[in-house]
């Protein structure tokens, strides 16, 4: 793994204030080192900052303290950050393609030298030959699947994903897994992905950062050492038994 | 045979409709022998478009190219002026403030009452009886273009926002296309209000139109050209609506309200 951190969060404060004029102080003090090309997945209680952690590191929320530190000559992170939201979010009157194609006009590139580009992301996450359809011609596994192609068509080093798959029923949920991994084994992103399911986040990362209830810090960032690629078989090794009761342990669910 | 029937009715139901209320109409007037001038049969009405009587002129093409002029220019102005405020009162909460209480008072203005000073300020002809459209159907054409400009998921504006758009990106990428189901809802509205309004405009004062040939037969109490102009009226009305239905289709496929 290379030394320096893709992106490395220290001391990172959010205070929220509700219409009451209370003060709710979602993140405490976060500390995270993300390596490039590292599979990093977030785990906390409801409500403990999880998205909002993602949101600040796109520069949708400002941070309230501490800072954020990026390898500036190897990351811009205001053009090469790829987010998948909880819900697909896909733009209804246009076709699959041209979903893809949102950040590309966006970020005022050529539309057509991407094109091909957007073909290729649309087979490479299995949704060939669906490139003329519109969004609610697609189930939802098929929408989240657009919608992690088109955060990929600007070719971003950071990819933020936020629950991607916690709308879906479980049997697609794995399915999309598998399909995530390979995705990331083929596009060689790094991934900070945020999630409910401690079983998810072991099986798809190389590390597992548990954050605390509110107001939250990072109780402990887990190293996966399960060897790759995975299939579903190493959910039911021993070590991946260890390592999940290791999570709820830091979660004091034990 | 039945299957025959069922087929023809679900193809043409509105023209079957309307042909339906056209035959009862005739038979109400032929059994109960309803005098002419208190209401004339639809063919008499109609038959006065393509013949001309011996007593009078009406100029119906003359008249009729005349109002159908007038409602698509009110129609065309009216639409791309209501777009355009609503983008404007759209753009920022202070407009809004601005904006929005004045359109309610002109909107409660009783056209009527004002259509005279209007027809001081711009005398007769088709500047009077347009802008007399627009005031009348301008209100929900912008309400209804203002409410899909701002009725947008705020989580959609974030994908435009995390790659640091601007905000005229997300007008035309986000909330213009997305209010674009709100905008074929305001011009059903607008495309029948229009025709009203340019009705009303040719009441109060004009030398032409199908609102001026309604109002001189009144005085002759010359029925059947009032029910020709009514008919000529509705036709215009119907295949507005009927043209914006098209395009609707036509322009947003995407949305669930094209096939309900």
């Amino acid at each position: 793994m290379p030394n320096t951190p893709l992106i490395s969060i220290r001391g990172l404060k959010k205070i929220f204030t509700t219409l009451t004029g209370e003060k709710i102080e979602a993140l405490e003090n976060i500390a995270l080192d993300i390596y490039p090309g590292e599979f990093v997945s977030i785990v906390g209680p409801s409500g403990c900052g999880k998205t909002t952690l993602l949101k600040i590191l796109a520069g949708l929320v400002q941070k309230d303290g501490g800072e954020i530190k990026v390898d500036k000559e190897s990351f811009d992170p205001t053009r090469e950050v790829g987010f998948v939201f909880q819900k697909p979010l896909l733009l209804d009157w246009r076709k699959v393609i041209d979903n893809v194609l949102l950040p590309i006009e966006i970020l005022k590139i050529n539309r057509a030298s991407m094109f091909g580009r957007a073909q290729e992301l649309l087979e490479l996450v299995g949704l060939k030959g669906f490139e003329k359809a519109y969004p609610n011609e697609l189930s939802g596994g098929m929408q989240q699947r657009v919608s992690i192609a088109r955060a990929l068509i600007h070719d971003p080093k950071l990819m933020l994903m936020d629950e991607p798959f916690g709308a879906l029923d479980a049997l697609t949920r794995e399915r999309m897994n598998l399909e995530l991994l390979r995705i990331w084994r083929e596009a060689k992103k790094t991934v900070l992905f945020v999630t409910h399911g401690i079983a998810e986040a072991i099986f798809l990362s190389d590390r597992v950062a548990v954050l605390s209830a509110r107001p939250s810090t990072v109780v402990t960032a887990l190293d996966i050492h399960l060897s790759r690629p995975r299939t579903l078989n190493v959910r039911t090794s021993p070590e991946f038994g260890k390592l999940s009761m290791k999570v709820y342990d830091s979660l004091e669910m034990v | 045979m039945r299957k025959i029937f069922n087929f023809i009715w679900v193809r043409n139901r509105t023209s079957l409709t309307l042909l339906g209320f056209l035959i009862l109409w005739q038979l109400v007037v032929t059994v109960f022998r309803i005098r002419e001038f208190i209401l004339p049969s639809p063919l008499s009405a109609i038959l006065h478009l393509f013949f001309r009587q011996p007593d009078a002129n009406y100029h119906w093409i003359k008249n009729i190219s005349a109002t159908l002029f007038e409602i698509l220019i009110g129609f065309t102005v009216t639409v791309l002026l209501g777009i355009m405020i609503a983008v404007i009162v759209s753009w920022s909460q202070l407009s809004r403030r601005f904006f929005i209480p004045l359109f309610i008072f002109v909107n409660s203005l009783p056209i009527v009452a004002i259509a005279p000073i209007i027809l001081l300020w711009l005398g007769y002809g088709i500047y009077t009886n347009v802008l007399i459209a627009f005031l009348v159907s301008f209100f929900p054409m912008v309400i209804n273009t203002t409410t899909g400009l701002n009725k947008v998921d705020e989580d959609l504006l974030d994908l435009v926002r995390y790659h640091r758009g601007s905000k005229w990106q997300v007008l035309i990428k986000i909330r213009f296309p997305n209010s674009l189901p709100y905008i074929f809802s305001g011009l059903k509205i607008c495309s029948t209000m229009c025709v009203v309004g340019v009705i009303v405009g040719e009441f109060v004062a004009s030398d032409k139109g199908l609102g001026y040939i309604i109002i001189n037969s009144q005085f002759t109490l010359d029925t059947p050209p009032i029910f020709a102009a009514l008919i000529v009226i509705a036709v215009m009305g119907l295949g507005l609506f009927g043209l914006v239905s098209l395009l609707e289709r036509i322009i947003i496929p995407w949305h669930g309200s094209v096939n309900g």
